[in-house]
């Protein structure tokens, strides 16, 4: 029912179209950060076309070099992640024809069925790449998340919720919890900083990577 | 308000909320552009609000660093070779890319491109061939005798006219006849024999 690839209708997230506007100007930084934005989303949508894991990274960064290119066509009348959406769709598909023209693909990196509907496969069902240890890693981040977040005191938990779920924008949350604007973005601030100190070294230690 | 902001996370989490305009954008922009761990929070943030949405989004989380670093390098080749307003006139909704000739030659190069020597062989292989297709046609003064031909089954079978009338001319009434009525000559038009064969033939007037 609740699809977490599925572009959200909200208002357009100005932070983007900063970002977009600031790529279009030669800044490449700013569209790394929407890459690190919406990087997961968009993975997960490809995993639901396509089982093969390296595919679906491969499609993932063909989509946002995709979106690189044509990004002078965002107008920033819609969503950054519908526009980027539609992109990482269509792609997918391309992939698929040409796969099923290659003769060497296996099935295996397929549909089980051939069908192409980023709707089709069940999000619990594993890709093929997936192993115990990476299922095993992204349950810990889940629950890291979800304890972080019944752990903090219910005026944080409220705006952060409020916001990331609810999707509100300030002013909202501000009138909704009679407080200043003020107060709930550092509030939101506080919730997020409580939350990530338990992800963070989850993800330090699993990828053993830095930013 | 902007002594609230003072803080480079909570900078840095206003930004992921798009609470941020002019100077503080930038600012905030600079911060994660120029700091590591701006940028980790940049990450931790919006995986934090993905996995509130849907732990369905904790998936493959750890190799968000590296797919970020892998894009970047191609980004950098894209921006190496043309800026993204200018790259292409059409794109995202299920068009193809319309790239420039060149921009797909120089990223995805024939597997012969490094040797000079392959386009030589091409080359002298292209010539060969039409040396030898002249060869042929002017040795045989343009008439093929070798292979047999649907459309000279008709013709030739006429040495009675042509023992009686050493120097043949041909009426053109009877070309124009020919002409108007091609569907019932000899070939087809597909080039397959008929059942029969009409021939025309010069009579002496004697007979």
């Amino acid at each position: 029912m609740n699809d977490p690839t599925a572009p959200i209708p909200e208002a357009v997230d100005h932070t983007d179209v900063l970002l977009v506007e600031r790529t279009l100007a030669g800044d490449q930084h700013a569209f790394e950060l929407l890459v690190i934005k919406y990087q997961r989303r968009i993975q997960r949508l490809i995993s639901r076309m396509v089982r093969d894991s390296d595919l679906v990274e491969d499609i993932a960064q063909e989509t946002f070099i995709r979106a690189y290119r044509a990004l002078h066509q965002f107008r920033g009348d819609a969503q950054f992640y519908t526009w980027l959406y539609r992109i990482a769709v269509n792609t997918a598909k391309k992939f698929l024809l040409d796969l099923k023209r290659d003769r060497l693909v296996t099935q295996t990196a397929l549909q089980p069925d051939g069908e192409e509907d980023e709707t089709s496969r069940p999000g619990n069902e594993p890709t093929t790449d997936e192993t115990p240890e990476s299922v095993l890693a992204a349950r810990e981040i889940a629950q890291a998340v979800n304890a972080a977040m019944e752990a903090l005191p219910e005026d944080l938990r409220q705006a952060v919720t409020l916001r990331e779920i609810e999707g509100l924008s300030y002013e909202d949350i501000a009138a909704a919890m009679d407080c200043p604007i003020g107060t709930v973005r550092s509030r939101i601030f506080r919730a997020r900083e409580a939350i990530s100190a338990r992800v963070r070294p989850l993800l330090e230690h699993q990828s053993g990577k830095r930013w | 308000m902007t002594q609230d902001m003072s803080n480079t996370r909570e900078l840095v989490s206003a930004l992921a909320d798009g609470q941020l305009r002019g100077e503080e954008f930038a600012r905030a922009l600079a911060l994660i552009e120029h700091s590591e761990e701006a940028r980790a929070h940049w990450h931790a943030y919006h995986l934090v609000g993905d996995v509130l949405r849907s732990d369905e989004l904790a998936a493959g989380s750890a190799r968000d660093v590296a797919f970020a670093a892998r894009l970047r390098q191609r980004l950098q080749q894209e921006a190496s070779m043309e800026r993204p307003e200018n790259a292409m006139n059409s794109v995202a909704f299920g068009a193809d890319i319309s790239r420039s000739e060149g921009q797909n030659r120089a990223e995805h190069p024939g597997a012969n491109d490094a040797s000079m020597r392959w386009k030589l062989v091409a080359g002298l292989a292209s010539l060969a061939t039409v040396m030898v297709v002249g060869w042929h046609l002017t040795s045989n003064d343009g008439k093929a005798d070798g292979a047999p031909q649907l459309a000279q089954v008709a013709v030739p079978v006429q040495p009675v006219a042509v023992e009686a009338t050493p120097a043949m001319i041909r009426d053109p009434r009877l070309d124009q006849l020919l002409a108007a009525h091609q569907q019932f000559g000899g070939t087809s038009a597909l080039q397959m024999p008929a059942g029969f064969v009409r021939n025309a033939t010069f009579e002496r007037p004697a007979r």
